[in-house]
């Protein structure tokens, strides 16, 4: 161990191609603890990484995990566009208007608290064993994290931007979108970010409940009849969506959105 | 003028959730039964379930579950990102696949849980656990990273040990920020308990809602989530204040 710091150390490190070396061997032996874990003490059918590259490429070929792939990273998009648009309304005004978030408040904070996966049986009670009920969890999941960001966002708009567009007499209209949308856009960015993974997960629960075509249900099916390995790569693919959605929407916000870096 | 906006203030809250019980109990007599049960009749039956004594067994039971998992990832997800953060080589062969699994969707692993390790009592746990370390684990590398190098240097100058170091400068540093993991994982770690009540074996306050809907008993299953709702609400409070009274510890902002 040497003297210097934690964060010295780091960055000495990181900037080397030691650093990379050590990632990758990090990996590697992972996935060897993994290999020979599940070998020496788990059953057969257990999930590991070479049983997982034979399949890798069989099950992302397979029309049928296409298509659940496809449903449910849909279902994810569409109720993320859906809590995007009332999300934002709903926060924007609560923002704005001190009666509105009063009166908002509360419901805004349990029902953002409440666990989704409890919201199951009553979501499918309306909306019967369907894909409507997927996409309910996934609005249920999503909405109540971007009203909160975009209150905050409208909330944080400076003062004097506000009294700048009255000296000049702007119309509401385009005080909204010159002036409040665009600042409380970073907020709003971050609740889609902090939205999307609870959106992944919303689907997933409302899959495992219903029991209809998606990733969800494909890891529930296989994983029923022994087969580990193929229901690993759904994990996977969701795995790759989530981060991969994370990274472009935090690009999105460094490269468009310079005002909205926040220390 | 201060003091009346506060009143108003109340007074709109307070108008808001009137309203909302209204709304509730309306929207229950005019729907079916099973779509949608009235708060007197949810009220009803959370007081029945309180009085034979079922609620107080399930929420023991969901409480029990809760707090090992919970309890597990704080012992396990603390140490281990203190030691990360002190092991530099370590922390940078580690630090992007422990990203991976915080960003991993833990309800996907579930059945794989139930198939591997059946029913009972410690699958349970080990799904809390999944969904709770992980955050605590993260934050605990980021705050130990932002220890600042001069107080580790100050520190080896007077020849501290190794321990001396963690207990004056590593873990009093990094507490603040184990602590917003620590919040995160309160709130993740409720969703892994439902979650696995629904999923593995029923118990608990899952299982209160589970029978609920079974029996398209619509009262009983707005009692449970009623019961789930305000649960998360005051572990959300919980999670803040501890936050915040750390935070001011450290002279940290919130």
């Amino acid at each position: 161990m040497t003297l210097a710091g934690p964060r010295e150390v780091g960055s000495a490190l990181s900037n080397r191609p030691t650093a990379i070396l050590l990632k990758v061997a990090g990996g590697l032996a992972l996935l060897a603890v993994w290999e020979i874990v599940v070998r020496a003490f788990a059953p057969a059918y257990v999930a590991r990484p070479t049983g997982i590259a034979r399949v890798f490429f069989e099950v992302l070929g397979d029309r049928e995990f296409l298509a659940a792939a496809g449903a449910t990273l849909w279902a994810v998009v569409e109720g993320l566009l859906i809590s995007i648009v009332a999300g934002t309304l709903v926060g924007t005004v609560m923002g704005r208007v001190a009666l509105v978030e009063q009166g908002l408040r509360y419901y805004v904070n349990s029902l953002f608290a409440t666990p989704m996966v409890a919201i199951l049986p009553l979501v499918t009670l309306w909306f019967g064993y369907s894909a409507d009920a997927r996409l309910a969890t996934v609005v249920f999941a999503s909405f109540f994290s971007i009203v909160i960001n975009t209150c905050d966002g409208a909330r944080s708009v400076p003062l004097d931007y506000l009294e700048v567009a009255r000296a000049f007499r702007a119309r509401p209209l385009s005080t909204l979108f010159d002036i409040l949308l665009p600042s409380s856009l970073p907020y709003l960015l971050a609740g889609v970010r902090l939205a999307a993974g609870r959106a992944l997960i919303g689907a997933v629960v409302s899959e495992f409940f219903v029991s209809i075509p998606g990733l969800g249900f494909y890891i529930v099916y296989n994983s029923r009849i022994f087969k580990h390995n193929e229901a690993l790569v759904a994990v996977m693919v969701l795995v790759a969506a989530g981060v991969g959605f994370d990274a472009l929407v935090k690009w999105l916000t460094r490269r468009f959105m310079p005002w909205g870096r926040r220390s | 003028m201060q003091e009346r906006s506060s009143r108003a203030r109340r007074a709109t809250v307070l108008a808001s959730l009137a309203l909302g019980a209204i709304v509730w109990e309306v929207a229950g007599r005019l729907t079916s039964e099973a779509f949608w049960a009235p708060l007197s009749v949810t009220l009803k039956s959370l007081a029945e379930l309180a009085e034979r004594g079922t609620l107080l067994h399930q929420a023991a039971d969901s409480f029990s579950l809760y707090v090992a998992g919970l309890a597990l990832s704080v012992l396990v997800g603390a140490p281990l990102g203190l030691l990360l953060a002190r092991v530099a080589w370590l922390r940078v062969a580690l630090e992007d696949y422990i990203m991976v699994l915080y960003a991993t969707p833990m309800v996907a692993l579930i059945p794989f849980i139930l198939s591997i390790m059946g029913f009972g009592f410690a699958p349970k746990v080990l799904v809390v656990f999944l969904f709770a370390v992980f955050p605590v684990l993260y934050n605990t590398i980021e705050g130990a990273r932002s220890i600042r190098p001069e107080l580790v240097e100050v520190a080896h100058s007077f020849r501290t040990s190794e321990w001396q170091l963690w207990r004056d400068v590593m873990i009093p540093y990094t507490l603040p920020y184990a602590m917003t993991g620590i919040r995160q994982a309160i709130a993740r770690g409720l969703v892994g308990m439902v979650a696995a009540e629904f999923f593995l074996s029923p118990s608990g306050l899952g299982q209160m809602i589970m029978m609920g809907s079974m029996n398209f008993d619509t009262a009983g299953m707005l009692a449970a989530i009623l019961v789930i709702v305000l649960v998360g609400v005051a572990l959300m409070d919980l999670g803040r204040y501890l936050e915040r009274r750390f935070a001011a510890w450290r002279g940290i902002g919130p």
